[in-house]
């Protein structure tokens, strides 16, 4: 500041450094004195106890043993005088975790229902000795021919190995008076993406949707490197409080995984979410999966409604191929060979490969428009990781990010009102995938009349 | 307001620690200490003093040795029901820990309420469940008629040398169904005993990274390299078997760098001549405890073999009643 503009006072810059070194000096000076002190202390610390040691050791002597040395042989000659303690501070300690058996439903009040998900009832709850206001969520016990469901199980392994400020925090699991009444004890938030996006009026702005991208990604970043997949993002499972926070949420379908991936069941993702190769029916599959979910959350965002509505597999893969092109065997090597691809009969001309991701969001940047299709890329082997996705320039580019504390706040639906119902697929059950079978599924009408579609950027007032 | 999170441990897969490379770790978050309520993919959770003073069990009027035998038997039959159903150690140990975990502690299962051959049960199919193996109720089931069951070299007096009867290990389709309703049973009060936490890190993988760092397991094996990694396993499986329970004491860089200086010693393998074990975050005082505790588990294991020799080992709920009687019995 002042190094820019010329002073009108120029001797006063002079007459700080020169202040700063006074100052400087006083310091060191006041340093030394309390380092000196210090030692003086020490000096006489150690003078006052070596008396005790005299004392003990002298006792020893009457049993004949006066003058021995230590009778633990020291390894490091350091650490003969007593400030050992330091250098033992550097160990890496854990906390020690404990565990007891899980509590009564009955320490926490209900207060209202707040909704039905796929795995579970959600209510909200207030614990009755602390006041804390917290989500109940109860598990669904109905594959219990098989014991304790294994999603139920995964969930809470999952949950209880995630601390991340964007993923919902699993605080204890409490049980009610049946073996099978199991509830899970979360933070309470206000909303979720979902209602929130469709009782707004405008859609969140750009700088917001980058934040919330963000957010998304990072807490899907650690999910992977902690080899957990999410395995149903969507909108609806993406809870947001008052404070522009977001955080993952309802991991029913999550578990870990490993490298080279374990097979896999091949129903998961809520369908409007799920990536291509999963409708293929891929037996292996990794973390590319959650990241065609944000992909169609990023594009939910940004069109206000979900971006790829299909009613069934055929006609989610046939819209899936509509926005991002007819894979080829040049852009996806093998995806021919996938159980379900085979039945599909695909047109082949040349015009039909692109995608029209470009076109589909004329408002977008274009770091936009290439992360929106690196994530939607067909070809899981060419999608970005959550961590390219993290340091993407679209970040970069202005409009920033939101900053969380300025967000918007939003009356509580999940309060006492209410909700609005708009008909969505839920995740589906546990079982074997649908195949794709039958006569040939034919695609070659989905391009037809292209040359009669609109296209270009439309017009739009409100960019940020 | 975008913190990156650094995971404790970038990665599940054998031996990521990365806390030895030092210069990998960015400045300013060098000193790494884990979220204090973290479960974290490098530490278990730890029994308290409470839990391990007093089990329920020895409320229940279980005498404290038997309360020790009882559970030795329940980590051996579920590594006898691990490996007959082909499963990996890993399963198996985190299964036999998890058993440990439900009969410590004033609040925790009683050996006369939950028999330990139920809980073994429940607890080796629970944790196949949530890994990549899962298992059938059936397997499981018949596996553990199998071993309950006289023909089973752990029940049997070896002086017998009658070929077992096939009929003895049979499981009728009345007792899978009343067996596997036990099963259900049995792993739902472990579950809420447990709290829901199923998750328990090993140490074997920890000890395999930590001879890789010590430079003493090079990927061109020898014959001593070799003999070393098996010794070092094998100390830890040896230590799941022990009575004073390290699985729920110490946490498991403790119990790698245990073994590893153990299997060193025996095999005869000079080891760096400094304080390694500082490096893997273990002190002297738990290093020395630690082996101690590994190296007078062969003796105890004796004893235990000899004590139930005839494999009366009381692993039934009515079994277990008999052999209170008969404890009552001598003492009076």
């Amino acid at each position: 500041m002042a190094s820019q503009v010329k002073s009108r006072w120029a001797d006063d810059e002079a007459d700080a450094v020169l202040e700063a070194k006074r100052k400087r000096e006083k310091e060191l000076k006041r340093k030394a004195k309390v380092e000196r002190q210090r030692k003086l202390e020490e000096e006489s610390s150690q003078k006052n106890a070596a008396p005790i040691d005299v004392g003990i050791k002298g006792h020893e002597g009457l049993n004949g043993e006066s003058g021995r040395p230590f009778k633990r042989r020291r390894f490091s000659p350091e650490r003969h005088t007593a400030t050992v303690e330091p250098a033992a501070a550097n160990l890496l300690r854990f906390p020690a975790l404990e565990w007891s058996p899980c509590r009564h439903v009955d320490n926490f009040e209900k207060l209202n229902h707040i909704e039905e998900g796929s795995y579970g009832w959600v209510s909200r709850a207030k614990e009755t000795a602390t006041g804390d206001i917290v989500a109940l969520k109860k598990l669904k016990m109905e594959n219990a021919n098989d014991g304790f469901p294994v999603t139920g199980l995964r969930e809470i392994q999952t949950l209880m190995a995630s601390r991340h400020e964007n993923i919902v925090t699993l605080r204890e699991v409490v049980m009610g008076d049946q073996l099978d009444d199991v509830f899970l004890v979360m933070d309470f938030l206000e909303h979720d993406l979902k209602t929130l996006q469709e009782d707004m009026l405008d859609g969140f702005s750009p700088s917001e949707i980058k934040t919330l991208l963000l957010q998304l990604t990072s807490a899907v970043e650690y999910l992977h490197s902690n080899w957990i997949l999410h395995r149903d993002l969507k909108t609806s499972n993406l809870l947001m409080n008052n404070r522009g926070q977001m955080k993952v949420a309802d991991f029913g379908m999550a578990r870990y995984y490993g490298d080279p991936p374990p097979k896999l069941t091949q129903l998961v993702v809520t369908l409007w979410y799920r990536a291509p190769e999963l409708l293929l029916g891929a037996e292996k599959y990794g973390a590319e999966i959650d990241l065609w979910s944000v992909g169609c959350i990023f594009g939910e965002l940004l069109i206000k409604q979900p971006l790829l509505q299909g009613k069934n597999e055929v006609d989610q893969l046939s819209k899936i191929f509509g926005l991002c092109g007819i894979p080829t065997e040049a852009a996806w090597p093998g995806f021919k060979r996938l159980p379900n691809a085979r039945s599909l009969r695909l047109p082949n001309t040349t015009q039909t490969t692109g995608a029209v991701i470009r076109a589909r969001f004329p408002l977008l940047t274009t770091a936009g428009t290439t992360l929106l299709t690196s994530l939607l890329s067909l070809n899981p082997a060419q999608r970005s990781t959550a961590k390219e996705v993290l340091t993407h320039s679209y970040f970069q580019e202005d409009p920033k990010p939101k900053s969380t504390v300025m967000f918007p706040t939003f009356p509580s639906k999940a309060g006492q009102e209410k909700r609005r119902k708009v008909a969505s697929p839920s995740a589906p059950k546990r079982g074997d995938a649908p195949k794709i079978v039958g006569e040939a599924v034919d695609f070659s009408g989905i391009f037809a009349n292209r040359d009669d579609e609109e296209v270009g950027g439309g017009f739009a007032l409100k960019l940020i | 307001m975008f913190r990156k999170h650094v995971p404790l441990m970038p990665c599940r897969a054998v031996g990521a620690h990365e806390r030895c490379s030092v210069d990998m770790i960015p400045p300013d978050i060098a000193p790494m200490t884990p979220e204090l309520d973290q479960i974290s993919s490098l530490s278990n959770l730890l029994a308290t003093v409470e839990q391990l003073s007093l089990s329920s069990s020895q409320l229940d009027g279980v005498p404290t040795d038997l309360d020790s035998s009882l559970r030795f038997a329940g980590a051996q039959l579920t590594q006898a029901a691990g490996l007959l159903l082909r499963l990996p150690q890993e399963i198996i140990a985190q299964a036999i820990v998890i058993l440990y975990r439900f009969y410590v502690g004033s609040e925790g299962g009683s050996f006369r309420i939950n028999a330990v051959k139920d809980v073994s049960a429940a607890s080796l199919y629970m944790t196949a469940k949530v890994s990549f193996l899962p298992q059938s109720t059936r397997s499981i089931l018949n596996v553990y008629a199998y071993l309950l069951s006289p023909a089973c070299p752990l029940r049997k007096p070896p002086q017998t040398s009658t070929k077992p009867d096939p009929e003895s290990y049979y499981l009728s389709e009345g007792s899978y169904q009343a067996a596997r309703a036990t099963l259900l049973q049995t792993e739902s009060i472990l579950l809420r005993s447990i709290s829901f936490i199923t998750q328990v890190t090993l140490p074997h993988h920890l000890a395999l990274y930590y001879l890789q760092t010590l430079g003493v397991l090079t990927p061109a094996s020898t014959p001593k390299s070799t003999a070393l990694a098996a010794r070092t396993l094998a100390h830890l499986n040896t230590a799941l078997l022990s009575p004073q329970l390290v699985y729920l004491t110490h946490q498991p860089p403790a119990l790698a760098v245990a073994s590893v200086y153990l299997a060193a010693k025996e095999v005869g393998i000079k080891l760096a001549s400094v304080e390694w074990w500082e490096v893997f975050d273990v002190d002297r005082e738990e290093l020395g405890f630690l082996v101690v505790a590994l190296r007078s588990c062969e003796a105890w294991i004796q004893a235990e073999k000899v004590r139930w020799r005839d494999g009366s080992c009381p692993l039934t709920l009515d079994e277990l009643e008999t052999e209170i009687k008969k404890k009552d019995g001598e003492c009076l």
